[in-house]
């Protein structure tokens, strides 16, 4: 049975782009044809699962029974990526769930793949929140989010306190998601479709479509960037080590960095 | 095996080269060749283009993204009408990183529509670097163009068309009188072609010099064209190296 992988996209802040990041991440492991089912922990409610709903399912991350079809079904479902979009304030209280049912042991026996999109915001107080989260994350693959796509400034961060923060995770790598066009991005909110099947000018059911071309091209350069940092941090490479998904298998871009 | 059709995109980085002499010529030209024509003036402060072709130009700006939709998304959506564009040197370097960045020019070419840049060439350094740069970043014909009027000498080696066959277009310098006729309000190139009761004069001889190198220039594109596809190539646009012409 392969190595699963379980990814975790979550900040302690709201408002900082989580769900963005993990439709993103889908996209990324779609398109390199890596079996993944996600779970949004926005309960009742769920973001995610109105754009991704053939893999997405809605659970509350603090009750046992949703834990349980999570992290019970690893090493069962057909799915060798399992992406966790983790809802404002409860990334901490879920890493630490996820201590205390000892997948993080599980983690550093090498029986899983553990890696943590840590999205920032702009204020210390993000900071503050890497060295909570960073004391769960021994042997997971730990990385830090910078994400613009809301036009967030990072104006509190002045860089003698982001060296002196930075210095003490030396294996936290850090993200940088650009800003998408406001007007690209707002379209692909009234669409509910993923950032792929729009710029692929598909509807939610896969049919013809009639987005804006000007739109579709922000969103396909837009991406193209976004997956440049994930190849990168060589997340296929990550993925692909834990999974029967081939490390080499066919690399799709959307298009090349500018 | 249909001809694309073409984006005529008349430009150049500097105020006061000829752009919208050069695009209310080619429009007129291709209404005397009757042929299915819109035109689209990005000047929104002065849209001297728009004014004089109310019917087929559409002002556009392109500082907001719904102007930029107004023009690439009518750009690609119509497969049929020969199209120009008069760029001014307000909006040269948004228009070409939007291009750039919404893969603007493989998607035309995709939809047989063939973006030709016809570049009004100055002496200054930073034009010269300006088509060099953008020649080999854009991936669209670029065809220079020497306005008399602007300069007089052409250095052809700072200036070398996306293919040979391409050349250089060459606008006559206009005298002071002709200048003065044609940028009356409500002159027409084609209406005063067409009126010679007495004689032809300085403007018609003018006119008739421009149209021929328009002329030539379809012909040339045309030309190369049909060698292309009579070798089986495509014909890709060559890379421009360092700005200047070996």
């Amino acid at each position: 049975m392969a190595k699963p992988t379980v990814v975790v996209v979550g900040a302690d802040k709201g408002g900082v782009g989580k769900t963005t990041v993990a439709r993103t991440l889908l996209d990324y492991f779609t398109a390199h044809h890596i079996p993944t089912r996600a779970f949004d922990t926005e309960s009742p409610k769920g973001t995610l699962k109105r754009f991704h709903p053939d893999i997405s399912d809605i659970v509350d991350a603090t009750s046992v029974p949703d834990q349980m079809r999570i992290f019970d079904t690893l090493s069962t479902t057909d799915a060798s990526v399992t992406v966790i979009d983790v809802r404002a304030g409860l990334l901490s209280p879920t890493l630490r769930s996820l201590r205390d049912i000892g997948f993080l042991d599980a983690v550093k026996k090498g029986q899983l793949t553990f890696v943590v999109f840590h999205i920032l915001g702009s204020s210390i107080a993000s900071l503050n929140e890497i060295e909570d989260t960073s004391s769960f994350l021994g042997d997971s693959k730990y990385f830090l989010v910078k994400n613009f796509i809301n036009n967030t400034s990072f104006f509190e961060w002045d860089q003698a306190t982001h060296a002196s923060y930075f210095r003490k995770f030396k294996d936290a790598v850090e993200i940088t998601i650009p800003k998408l066009n406001e007007m690209a991005f707002e379209q692909v909110e009234l669409a509910s479709v993923p950032f792929l099947t729009f710029v692929a000018n598909k509807g939610p059911k896969q049919e013809p479509a009639n987005y804006s071309f000007v739109l579709r091209g922000y969103v396909r350069h837009w991406l193209g960037n976004v997956w440049g940092e994930y190849d990168r941090i060589k997340l296929n490479e990550i993925v692909a080590a834990g999974s029967a998904a081939p490390a080499a298998g066919p690399r799709v871009q959307v298009v090349s960095r500018s | 095996m249909p001809q694309p059709v073409p984006l005529y995109i008349v430009t150049s980085p500097r105020p006061r080269t000829g752009k919208t002499l050069l695009a209310r010529l080619l429009m007129e030209f291709f209404l005397a060749c009757r042929r299915p024509l819109v035109g689209f003036d990005l000047n929104p402060r002065d849209p001297g283009l728009a004014e004089r072709f109310r019917s087929l130009v559409w002002p556009v700006d392109i500082s907001e993204t719904r102007g930029q939709m107004g023009l690439f998304d009518r750009l690609i959506a119509d497969t049929a009408s020969t199209k120009v564009i008069d760029l001014g040197y307000g909006p040269f370097d948004q228009f070409f990183a939007v291009v750039r960045e919404i893969g603007f020019v493989a998607e035309a070419r995709r939809r047989q529509i063939e973006p030709i840049v016809l570049f009004l060439t100055d002496s200054t350094a930073s034009t010269v670097r300006s088509y060099g740069e953008l020649q080999s970043r854009i991936g669209a014909t670029f065809v220079p163009v020497h306005n008399e009027s602007v300069s007089l000498m052409f250095a052809k080696e700072d200036f070398p068309p996306t293919r040979a066959e391409c050349g250089v277009i060459r606008i006559p310098r206009l005298s002071p009188i002709v200048r003065g006729v044609i940028d009356r309000p409500s002159f027409s190139f084609n209406a005063h072609m067409a009126n010679m009761s007495g004689g032809p004069n300085e403007v018609h001889e003018w006119i008739g010099n421009v149209y021929a190198e328009l002329r030539d220039l379809e012909l040339r594109l045309l030309l190369g064209r049909l060698t292309s596809n009579l070798r089986g190539a495509p014909t890709p646009p060559a890379k421009h190296k360092g700005g200047r012409a070996r």
